[in-house]
């Protein structure tokens, strides 16, 4: 506790010194001591980390040297001096303002013994510095680019200010915070996490135009574009065998339909339905060809005989014709034979209703055979997909050229 | 800007409810073993059907287009989807509920009369329409265009406005 008085009103004498520019070798010691005053604060604050300074003792004895040598060497050091004693006061007045006064002790510096206790003390600060200052220091001109001589050199070339004063050092660091604009309002971000956020925004800038919601939509277009194409050939198909099927049940010159009917009434409702979930298939599929929905282009091409446009109005009129005959499904699908009471079917009647229902069905498959012909001539036609996206081309010239390579 | 992973969503909860009508506009004639099976599979079919307008109302809302205000280019673009979905959902109310009343008593009744049969082919008519039409609005609606101001869309609103 001795050393408290002299510590604190170790900053002193330089205010009594100033005229005195010649007398450079006797503030050398004055300088020495201003370094390690302040630190001798630190040893008792925490006396117990004597042994650990041995290390760190080179450093603060290794800067010394240099000083003395310089200032032996170089009178260029007492205008340092000077510069010291321009500042010491503004920093005495914030740092040390509640220290007592007392006489300025010059002579614990002189003393050799004096020093060495001094010197250990003196250790820990600057080692405190590092500890806490370097990290960051090195993490910001990491992250930012900022070259390390910009805030390291400062404390390498004046070593004896950053060992006397902090705050110059802690004033010179880079702000952790920057202040960002966010919805009209500047708001406090730190560095790292906003630079990590914007190399992941970059990121994902990157990657959003690999797969957007236009290409979802392309893909799902012609995933139905294949049921479709799966579709007119399954429905073509089965149209055939049905009316074989009824062909050969009806017998030779239609005579047989009552064994027909008999036959027929279980196949007849799965059938119509089957119908017309491929036909509502197709339908859709063929209309996405010619894009229907562009009223104009489709008229345009179904005038010009376009064999797509021909398949679409081929299913549609089949669709019509297979829905109007629900009616007679229904009543196939409940026939009992006339001398049944209640029955649907009198006698006479089967040849009235079954008659146009064969030729309906036997228009319906010719129609769906018939479109699915045209339709397969040219099964790459697909007028949606161009017209819908046609106006892409311009914006997403190289992703088009992807998609069309890929398709 | 719509999201890709929600478009996808949204589309396959799209292509469900379509597919789910579409089947039960095939099938629900085959599936009478009991009158109230078709009651609940028209019931569902209706819903369905509510559900897919308020889905393509609130991906309408979600565009660039209907937030900039340009509700009658939206309106125009997709005139077609809007108004056969509307019918579509009449027809389909209207069908089911003649149906379920002719039927309720016994489903193997034969109910047919030629209103009856009118009424079911446009509604089949309307359905295959209905899908047609929505579909294609559905995979349009992915069109990041509608999602962000672009030439495109001052042209089209300019053509509107002819």
């Amino acid at each position: 506790m001795r050393s408290d008085p002299g510590l604190r009103a170790a900053p002193r004498p330089p205010r009594a010194l100033p005229p005195v520019p010649s007398a450079v070798q006797d503030d050398i010691p004055l300088s020495r001591p201003k370094k390690k005053k302040p630190r001798t604060k630190s040893t008792q604050a925490s006396a117990s980390s004597e042994g650990l300074t041995q290390t760190a003792v080179h450093r603060p004895s290794e800067n010394s040297e240099p000083l003395t040598k310089e200032a032996t060497e170089h009178p260029e050091a007492s205008v340092q001096r000077r510069q010291k004693k321009t500042r010491l006061p503004l920093e005495l007045e914030t740092s040390l303002t509640h220290t007592k006064t007392s006489s300025p002790s010059l002579l614990p510096n002189e003393n050799g013994i004096n020093t060495e206790p001094d010197e250990e003390a003196v250790i820990q600060k600057p080692r405190r510095k590092t500890k806490k200052t370097r990290p960051a220091e090195l993490q910001y001109a990491n992250e930012l680019g900022i070259e390390d001589d910009d805030i390291i050199t400062d404390e390498q070339a004046n070593p004896e200010q950053h060992s006397m004063f902090t705050a110059p050092t802690g004033t010179s660091q880079p702000v952790s915070k920057v202040f960002v604009e966010k919805s009209r309002r500047f708001q406090a971000a730190n560095r790292s996490q906003l630079i990590k956020t914007t190399e992941n925004i970059d990121v994902s800038m990157d990657m959003k135009p690999s797969w957007t919601t236009r290409h979802v939509a392309l893909s799902v277009h012609r995933a139905f574009r294949m049921i479709g194409l799966f579709s007119h050939g399954l429905l073509a198909g089965c149209a055939v065998w049905n009316i074989v099927v009824i062909y050969v049940l009806a017998g030779d010159q239609l005579s047989n339909f009552s064994n027909l009917l008999q036959q027929y009434k279980t196949l007849a409702y799965p059938f119509q339905s089957l119908l017309y979930l491929l036909l509502a298939l197709s339908t859709i599929s063929a209309f996405d060809r010619i894009d229907f929905a562009k009223t104009s282009v489709a008229m345009q091409n179904f005038f010009a005989l376009d064999p797509t446009a021909l398949a679409s109005f081929l299913h549609f009129t089949a669709l019509i014709l297979s829905l109007s005959q629900q009616m007679t499904s229904d009543r196939i699908c409940l026939y009992t034979p006339p001398s049944v009471n209640g029955s649907l079917w009198a006698a006479g009647v089967e040849k009235q209703i079954l008659q146009p229902w064969i030729v309906v069905n036997l228009v319906v498959t010719l129609l769906v055979a018939l479109s699915w012909l045209f339709l397969s001539y040219r099964p790459g036609m697909d007028l949606s997909e161009e017209l819908m996206f046609s106006s892409d081309v311009a914006e997403y010239p190289e992703q088009d050229k992807g998609i069309k390579v890929c398709s | 800007m719509l999201q890709t992973s929600n478009y996808s969503l949204v589309l396959s909860l799209q292509f469900l409810l379509l597919s789910y009508d579409l089947f039960v506009n095939s099938f629900s004639e085959l599936l009478r073993m009991a009158p109230v099976i078709q009651l609940v599979l028209f019931i569902i079919q209706d819903i369905a059907t509510l559900f897919n307008i308020i889905i393509i109302f609130l991906m309408f809302f979600n565009t660039f287009v209907f937030q900039a205000g340009l509700v009658s280019l939206l309106f125009h673009k997709f005139k077609g989807t809007i108004i056969l979905t509307a019918v579509y959902l009449v027809l389909s109310i209207a069908l089911h509920i003649w149906v379920m009343k002719l039927r309720w008593k016994s489903s193997k009744l034969f109910i047919w009369t030629d209103g009856l049969q009118t009424l079911f082919v446009f509604q089949r008519l309307a359905a295959v329409l209905y899908c047609y039409f929505y579909k294609r609005t559905a995979v349009r609606l992915g069109d990041p265009r509608f999602y962000q101001d672009s030439l495109w869309l001052r042209q089209e609103f300019s053509q509107v406005r002819r």
